[in-house]
């Protein structure tokens, strides 16, 4: 296996995810779903009007939720479909490396995921634009304005949250040997790193193990708390700015990188080493 | 003495000789367990070039076992298996048992894809002229007949043209015309010099196309022959009264049958 073998075979792998995506109608009526919701958000919350950081209050939440819900209906099937369809046995025959497969699988799932995920978020920025009080049309270089540039920032860090959820729901394609058993640790995976996460640094600052210098390291080994961190710490606080800290920006992207590659590197073992 | 016809001497050189045995595959000594249970016990198999090489025999007895271990899927228990062909882009394609596609493409678009897999340039168009798939080449794989299917993954198995071609019993649940169509495309394949590897329940189809047949039985196959010499050998008429032969024989030897291997083989049927 050469190194332009193994691009040339991730790039036809990742290829035929992406044709995947945009073929099937239900992603599509799921990002319209999706501008929907967001719309009705800002709108119903005000938002909208007022400008892009009220906004953001607005979606932070909500999102927390709607992304790994999300990267489940984009991502169970992934790796799964293939073994049951006998695929992956086949793929072997062609000395594609799991590594190189679980990347081009993933990083296929990731435009599709993007797509979804970023067009809304773009559509209700557009949104905002239109409709908010004309200084937000600024582009902050200073702390205390409002600006499109937060709200993009707001878009990059809810996609690398949406990849990190995307990365740990192919980590359950790949142990799954049914699409059933894939959807339930699917959702299994995200509830334990999401509410079981959330809910174990709730349970250690009131108990006392996770104390103040720890807290942030706390809060970016959790996928979702790394993101509201990122949001409220680099988008919120710059527009509003606070005398609280909501947690170091660096571990927390540092987190929520790891809980993309970490899964990606997990899968990419067992497929090696999976029974096809 | 008259001159040679040049267009005949031509095509006597393209085809190969499917009685001088180069062998590409072997399997030595093979022994596969899953706990307990034997599934195959001291196996030695050559597959050889430009022939249909044929593994028969009841369900369980280890035949999709056998496959996976030639193809590397699975690592025998002991023994070998050794890949003896030329160096080539790719060197063992594969048909599953029930073969299955990625909805939502079409024929050619799925061979186009495979072909994108391997280093060497593919002809798509002249694959499925093989496997008679021309005029289905628009047509979504989830609107294909389980035949259709069935031919679709033998095209997908010779993409990248390999040495060696493994069909998993090829013409299970197809009608007669297309279990025939998926026998004759293994019998071309063959004389173009391919080493086919197949298993099947369908003896009469075996016993026109399959140049040598292997009967599995209580986790060992009989020495690779051609049907007619199989059935003589055990004085019967034909492939069937010998396969029942071998059989029974095995079965006599193991009392009622119901041994731990007859009980087995965690793969036959799976992913049913």
């Amino acid at each position: 296996m050469t190194a332009h073998s193994a691009l040339g075979q991730g790039t036809a792998i990742a290829a035929r995810e992406v044709k995947t995506v945009l073929r099937t109608r239900i992603y599509a009526l799921l990002a319209v779903g999706l501008f929907g919701f967001l719309f009705v958000l800002v709108a119903g919350g005000g938002g909208a009007a007022t400008g892009y950081t009220p906004a953001i209050v607005d979606l932070l939440l909500p999102l927390e939720v709607i992304v790994p819900v999300l990267a489940i209906a984009i991502g169970y099937r992934s790796v799964v479909a293939d073994l049951d369809r006998g695929e992956l046995a086949v793929f072997t025959t062609y000395d594609v490396p799991a590594p190189v497969y679980v990347t081009a699988v993933y990083l296929g799932r990731s435009v599709g995921m993007l797509g979804m995920l970023g067009l809304p978020l773009v559509a209700t920025g557009a949104v905002i634009a239109f409709t908010a009080s004309p200084d937000t049309g600024v582009f902050a270089t200073h702390s205390g304005v409002d600006s499109p540039v937060l709200f993009g920032r707001f878009v990059v860090l809810t996609a690398l949250y949406g990849l990190s959820m995307l990365s740990l729901v192919l980590l359950g394609s790949v142990i799954a040997r049914s699409l059933r058993t894939a959807i339930a640790l699917a959702i299994g995976a995200v509830l334990v790193a999401v509410v079981g996460g959330d809910a174990a640094i709730l349970a250690g600052v009131t108990d006392g193990w996770i104390g103040p210098s720890s807290l942030s390291w706390s809060f970016a080994a959790v996928p979702n708390s790394a993101y509201r961190s990122l949001v409220l710490e680099t988008v919120i606080a710059i527009a509003a700015p606070t005398e609280g800290a909501y947690g170091s920006p660096a571990a927390s992207a540092i987190g929520l990188v790891s809980w993309i590659i970490g899964p990606l590197l997990a899968a990419a073992a067992i497929v090696a080493h999976k029974r096809l | 003495m008259k001159p040679k016809n040049p267009a005949t001497e031509c095509a006597n050189a393209a085809q190969p000789d499917r009685n001088a045995a180069t062998t590409v595959l072997a399997g030595e000594s093979i022994e596969k367990r899953y706990g307990s249970v034997e599934v195959l016990s001291d196996v030695s198999i050559e597959i050889p070039a430009a022939a249909v090489t044929a593994l028969v025999g009841p369900n369980g007895t280890g035949k999709t076992t056998l496959l996976r271990l030639l193809l590397e899927l699975e690592a025998p228990t002991s023994g070998a298996v050794t890949y003896e062909g030329p160096q080539t882009a790719r060197r063992i394609g594969y048909l599953p048992q029930r073969p299955s596609f990625r909805p939502g493409f079409t024929v050619a678009e799925t061979i186009e894809f495979y072909a994108s897999l391997v280093e060497t340039a593919v002809d798509s168009d002249r694959i499925l002229d093989r496997v008679r798939l021309t005029d289905a080449r628009n047509r979504p794989v989830e609107a294909l007949s389980g035949g259709m299917t069935r031919l679709l993954g033998v095209g997908q198995s010779i993409v990248g043209s390999p040495p060696v071609v493994i069909f998993d019993e090829p013409a299970s649940g197809l009608d007669p015309t297309m279990a025939n169509r998926v026998f004759e495309v293994a019998d071309e394949l063959a004389a173009a010099g391919t080493a086919v590897v197949l298993t099947s329940h369908n003896l009469s189809l075996v016993s026109r196309h399959a140049d040598r047949v292997g009967v599995l039985s209580d986790g060992t196959v009989t020495e690779l022959t051609a049907p007619q010499t199989l059935a003589t050998r055990y004085g019967v008429g034909d492939l069937r009264e010998a396969y029942h032969a071998v059989v029974t024989a095995d079965r006599a030897d193991h009392g009622d049958g119901n041994d731990e291997r007859h009980r087995g083989d965690p793969t036959d049927g799976e992913r049913q």
